[in-house]
């Protein structure tokens, strides 16, 4: 008996110290990989396969790009009832896999997972309404905007929050995990309590179902809510900075950023995006907001 | 029923890809059934082998996959593995990685299990014959383990088929996912959507792991 | 690894500890009275509830808890029936559990020779009683390892409350990740945190099962 006690504590302590040797290995590691990759500068970086990252050329060769986007998030990224990704960034999504000339292989992503995805290499581009923000410029590059966001607060029209003050010690307000809205009220307003979900139809469910006493996000999606879904109203339309969303590539992918930075550019001539607007979001929200949403040619 | 939502299933593709989501959680579990079965045999076999060191690194690995969510190694492999060692694993390989490397500790201790409960006589009959000991294994142990294996491996089956619901959390789209979908491309005209769907989808895995898990209580009966 | 960043994400993992161990204890509790009546109700073949705890016991085993929580927690409510998070977690834990601890409870009954029970009854207790001073207490201390075995399944299982807004320690991993992308700190201390969970516990049930081996063949 004393033996099978033994012996498992020392295994479970085995366990605890491999895995932190070699997490710490691996940290380590990948910050050797980080210097040296500075050292060696850009060109070598791109010509690195390793470096987690895959240029345009790479991906040409290939012939398919990996696009991180919503699939559950209308009418920004979707899943239409015939199984095709649609919306306002698969529009732009589209466009690019086009002009590359590859395939375009959908990876569809939670908001948590976003950098997580361009860091391991699991995708070249994300496009799931990613808002520009410091901390994130941190961990990946972002390219010229596309759109304009805030934050914005929804709340059942019965019981409408007009203000952050307004919310009780006893409320909660749903959040969307990795999303700006959770980052900005943690920072902000640590005493409101959150209640945060993964995806955005879970959120979404769980607000309908009366959960939570309000949903904050970003205020194009709170406001496509209230329009569609009868008996809300967005009480605090915008809060916090005005940001910007935008797509994001691998930080240090150069040739794929300044691509995208060229597309962007160029579509801004044949205003493209404000037909991406036109085709995707004008039924939701009406063409009052389209000077306000689109960002055309970056700027 | 409209009113429950269940409607929004034969609209367009919807119920049809609700089952290929269904497919993609079948197949990675079968993969990774096969898989830890064949691995399980050899693990197993290796767990009946009186080597302190081996017997030690076995050990490890057994508490550390009976301790660990599976849901906490999916995030390990699926994103530790490309921080630490640059591989870029897609999240489908990830996943049968990650329920072969749990799979296999739990067949190989089922093994492990059978072999010894198979009586010492017949190893020593075997060997009194002058069979050695691969042949013992192949000729005398491994039909008999086998056989008391089946059983168990078909429950190891249906204990896979539900946990790839997990895989949903590395982005794999697969039936709970695509239920998300459909709930949300339809919550305008449908917003009790979420009823239908995955009332549909609790019953899909029913349909699904019940037959299989009732064959293995058969097995078990007629073979015990 | 950053010691400063696992050092300021302690609390929050501290915090998702406790939600983990309150919410799971308390669902296992039920499971576990869930499994006493409906062990009990297999054990005499009560007509009716014993169907009901047939279809229980399929119904729960074949189905994943991710999808019994969607169920009882997006589902419910569109008809009507609403339960916060927590109860939700508590009650997909008792459930699920319960189909699991009913089997295991019902095998350590059936390890009870009849011969105990006609004794009893020939002494000229009742049934009740039979089953409350002679069986249960002889049954219970069968099912230990099994039961333990279960506890640590059933605590492995609260990684998916996450996907219901319950802070556990999945969630918080999964969470600070989003937001300031620490992955190797986040995944190390999510590890570290499970090992002072479950490993305590398979400890346990390593020395009970040791125990009850003994017991049985009398060393």
């Amino acid at each position: 008996m004393k033996n099978n006690f033994v012996k498992r504590i020392t295994s479970g302590l085995l366990v605890t110290g491999l895995l932190a040797a070699s997490l710490t290995a691996c940290g380590s590691s990948a910050s050797t990989s980080e210097v040296a990759e500075e050292k060696e500068g850009k060109v070598e970086a791109a010509a690195d396969a390793d470096a987690g990252f895959r240029t345009v050329d790479e991906i040409k060769e290939s012939g398919t790009i990996n696009i991180g986007v919503f699939s559950d998030k209308s009418p920004f990224g979707y899943v239409d009832e015939n199984g095709e990704y649609a919306g306002y960034d698969v529009y732009f999504a589209e466009r690019i896999g086009k002009d590359l000339g590859v395939d375009i292989n959908y990876v569809s992503t939670e908001a948590a997972n976003r950098i997580e995805y361009l860091q391991t290499g699991k995708v070249d581009i994300i496009l799931a309404n990613f808002t520009v923000t410091e901390e994130r410029a941190q961990e990946v590059d972002f390219a010229l905007p596309y759109m304009n966001v805030a934050l914005g607060v929804v709340s059942p029209s019965d019981a409408v929050i007009e203000s952050l003050d307004d919310i009780g010690a006893d409320d909660q307000v749903i959040v969307i995990s990795g999303t700006t809205a959770e980052t900005y009220l943690t920072k902000n307003y640590p005493d409101i309590k959150l209640q945060k979900y993964d995806a955005y139809a879970e959120a979404k469910t769980a607000f309908e179902n009366g959960n939570g006493v309000a949903w904050a996000n970003d205020n194009t999606e709170v406001i496509a809510f209230a329009i569609e879904n009868e008996g809300y109203e967005v009480g605090i339309p915008s809060l916090g900075d005005q940001d910007t969303i935008a797509p994001a590539v691998t930080k240090g992918n150069e040739s794929l950023l300044n691509w995208l930075n060229d597309e962007i550019e160029s579509l801004g001539s044949e205003n493209f995006f404000h037909a991406d607007y036109e085709e995707t979001l004008l039924d939701t929200y009406g063409a009052d907001y389209e000077d306000t949403l689109v960002v055309e040619g970056g700027k | 029923m409209a009113s429950l939502g269940i409607d929004v299933l034969f609209k367009g593709t919807n119920f049809l890809r609700l089952l290929q989501g269904l497919w993609v959680s079948i197949e990675i579990s079968l993969i990774s059934v096969i898989l830890s079965i064949v691995l399980g045999l050899v693990i197993g076999m290796l767990m009946t082998i009186h080597n302190p060191l081996l017997k030690a690194v076995l050990k490890v690995y057994l508490e550390t996959v009976r301790i660990m969510p599976q849901m906490v190694l999916l995030f390990i492999v699926y994103f530790g593995t490309t921080r630490v060692f640059g591989w870029d694993m897609s999240a489908e390989s990830s996943a049968i990685f990650v329920f072969t490397f749990w799979g296999t500790a739990e067949m190989g201790d089922l093994v492990r299990g059978s072999i010894k409960s198979i009586p010492n006589i017949q190893f020593e009959s075997a060997f009194a014959l002058g069979m050695d000991k691969v042949q013992t294994y192949i000729y005398i142990i491994l039909p008999q383990t086998v056989r008391r294996l089946i059983p168990l491996s078909i429950n190891l089956i249906t204990r896979m088929i539900k946990t790839t619901s997990l895989v949903m959390m590395i982005g794999i789209v697969e039936v709970l996912k695509v239920a998300q979908q459909i709930i949300e491309a339809n919550r305008k005209v449908s917003p009790n959507a979420a009823f239908g769907v995955f009332a549909v989808v609790f019953l899909l895995y029913f349909i699904v792991c019940w037959p299989i898990s009732r064959l293995a209580v058969y097995l078990e009966k007629r073979w015990a | 690894m950053n010691t400063d960043i696992l050092i300021e994400y302690l609390p929050l993992y501290k915090d998702a500890l406790f939600l983990t161990l309150r919410i799971g204890w308390q669902g296992i509790f039920l499971a576990f009275v869930i499994g006493l009546i409906g062990s009990a109700i297999l054990h005499f073949k009560i007509p009716v509830l014993k169907s009901i705890v047939g279809v229980h016991i399929e119904l729960f085993r074949n189905t994943p808890l991710l999808v019994q929580l969607f169920f009882i927690y997006f589902a419910l409510p569109k008809v009507g029936i609403q339960v916060t998070a927590e109860t939700c977690g508590k009650l997909g834990l008792g459930l699920l559990g319960g189909a699991y601890m009913i089997e295991t409870f019902r095998s350590g009954l059936e390890a009870i020779p009849t011969i105990q029970t006609e004794s009893a009854l020939s002494l000229g207790m009742n049934d009740f009683q039979t089953l409350w001073h002679v069986i249960l207490p002889q049954a219970v201390s069968i099912s230990v390892p099994g039961l333990l075995a279960n506890v640590i399944f059933l605590l492995k299982e609260t990684s998916v409350f996450s996907t219901i807004s319950l802070m556990d320690l999945m969630f918080t991993a999964k969470d600070l990740i989003g937001m300031y992308a620490k992955t190797i700190e986040c995944l190390f201390l999510l590890v570290v945190f499970y090992l002072i969970m479950l490993l305590p516990i398979s400890i346990i049930g390593a020395i009970v099962e040791r125990r009850m081996r003994y017991g049985q063949f009398g060393d």
